[in-house]
């Protein structure tokens, strides 16, 4: 396994700050063994560590957090063809074993070497199924748009994983509607859910059809970000109604500009007010995230259907971001 | 033949960390509270120190709140609490 990757077996390849413990390429590899990869497949269960591993992700949070996020990775570049990682139909179901093992991979080391485990680290509430694996190649012939490791600033010869803290995916379907701004209402709708509406990321995993769609009618990747951002949104009065306003999100800088965004928003003094209908509240527009680059835009899935997929992010406030690293090959 | 590998981390020692002696005495000491950045965690490091200051008269409370609750506490916070504290309680409070 270790000479399918460019490692020593003491090159750290993922340090966890809080517990300072260091996953060296020799415990990825035993671990990878475990999951059933293939050596041509450590590549990428290295750069997937290395982009965790980045402290801008901040893993010990998502990995240990009630919030039970999955560990998403998504391939682009030459290596999904050369290792056979699959963007098609089923791509987060089961039946090919590079998708299967890769992020089984990844799992096994934060139970394996970060103590991870149900009970112990992982202080999941209810988890979900993606923790087992969560990992699939973008369909990047099906885009209307560059591939997304193109837009996230690198070459399309390059390989690379971009990483998320992702909770469980929102089927969004949609078969009798090809306008842009019909066809997305549903997608602004189901990242607009009470559920999961936070100052969070999101990923949308466009089926092909969809992508077509948007791709015939001219819309760039920005454009229909923008879309999506502005009417993925909710009155402040509903989430009160629902008890999705904390108290403490009135006396956090960063929580309060996701409510009230330039506006003053109430004093600090006001009763109760994270609960009570203030007069406004009812004008006042909450967004999903803090604008149009909070949102993910991937292609994948089968030709057939109008079956696309939101994942929020992990945690009710503003989670970690999206990181992307080259696979080295 | 079967080789068996260790998939875990047991096997390998924590990197050797120099604990801070003990202070033989907490009356009159400097005490750090060290919130680990979760909504609620000032809030029960602040009843603890009320209930330290009337047992022990505290001299000088030293407040640090992690900024983010999934990373480390910033080395320069660490540095101030080590420089200024007897005792240091930390806590996470959601």
């Amino acid at each position: 396994m270790l000479a399918g990757g460019p490692w020593r077996a003491d090159e750290v390849l993922l340090h966890e700050p809080v517990r300072d413990r260091s996953v060296t390429a020799w415990h990825a590899a035993i671990n990878a063994v475990m999951a059933g990869c293939r050596p041509e497949y450590f590549p990428v269960v290295g750069a997937a560590l290395t982009a965790v591993g980045d402290p801008e992700f901040k893993l010990h949070g998502p990995a240990t957090s009630t919030g039970g996020a999955a560990l998403m990775v998504i391939v682009n570049g030459p290596v999904r063809e050369s290792i056979g990682l699959h963007a098609g139909g089923n791509l987060f179901g089961p039946g090919v074993r590079a998708n299967a093992t890769i992020g089984r991979a990844l799992r096994l080391v934060l139970l394996n070497c970060l103590d991870c485990r149900a009970g112990v680290l992982d202080q999941s509430t209810q988890g979900w199924a993606g923790k087992y694996s969560l990992c699939f190649a973008e369909h990047e012939a099906a885009s209307p748009w560059e591939p997304l490791h193109v837009a996230r600033g690198f070459r399309a010869g390059q390989s690379t994983v971009t990483v998320f803290a992702a909770e469980s995916g929102h089927n969004v379907l949609v078969h009798a509607a090809r306008e842009p701004e019909t066809l997305l209402v549903a997608f602004a709708d189901a990242m607009a859910a009470l559920g999961s509406l936070s100052p969070g990321r999101s990923v949308i995993v466009l089926a092909p059809e969809h992508a077509r769609y948007l791709g015939l009618a001219g819309w760039s990747r920005a454009r229909t970000q923008a879309w999506l951002y502005e009417h993925a949104r909710r009155p402040l009065a509903e989430l009160k109604r629902a008890g999705k306003v904390e108290a403490q999100f009135l006396v956090s800088e960063e929580m309060r500009r996701w409510l009230y965004g330039n506006a003053a928003g109430p004093a600090a003094d006001t009763a109760n007010a994270h609960a009570r209908v203030l007069p406004g509240d009812e004008t006042v527009a909450v967004h999903r995230g803090l604008g149009p680059d909070d949102i993910l835009l991937c292609v994948g899935g089968g030709d057939a259907g109008g079956h696309s997929a939101f994942f929020p992010s992990w945690s009710r406030g503003r989670s970690v971001p999206f990181v992307t690293k080259e696979i080295p090959l | 033949m079967t080789r068996i590998l260790d998939p875990t981390l047991r096997a390998v020692p924590p990197r050797a960390a120099v604990r801070a002696p003990r202070p033989a005495r907490l009356d009159g000491a400097a005490l750090g509270l060290l919130a680990n950045g979760k909504t609620h965690g000032m809030a029960f490091l602040e009843r603890v120190a009320e209930h330290f200051s009337a047992r022990h008269g505290a001299r000088e409370i030293v407040r640090v709140t992690k900024a983010n609750a999934s990373a480390p506490v910033r080395p320069e916070d660490a540095a101030l609490l080590a420089k200024r504290c007897a005792a240091v309680v930390t806590a996470i409070g959601d």
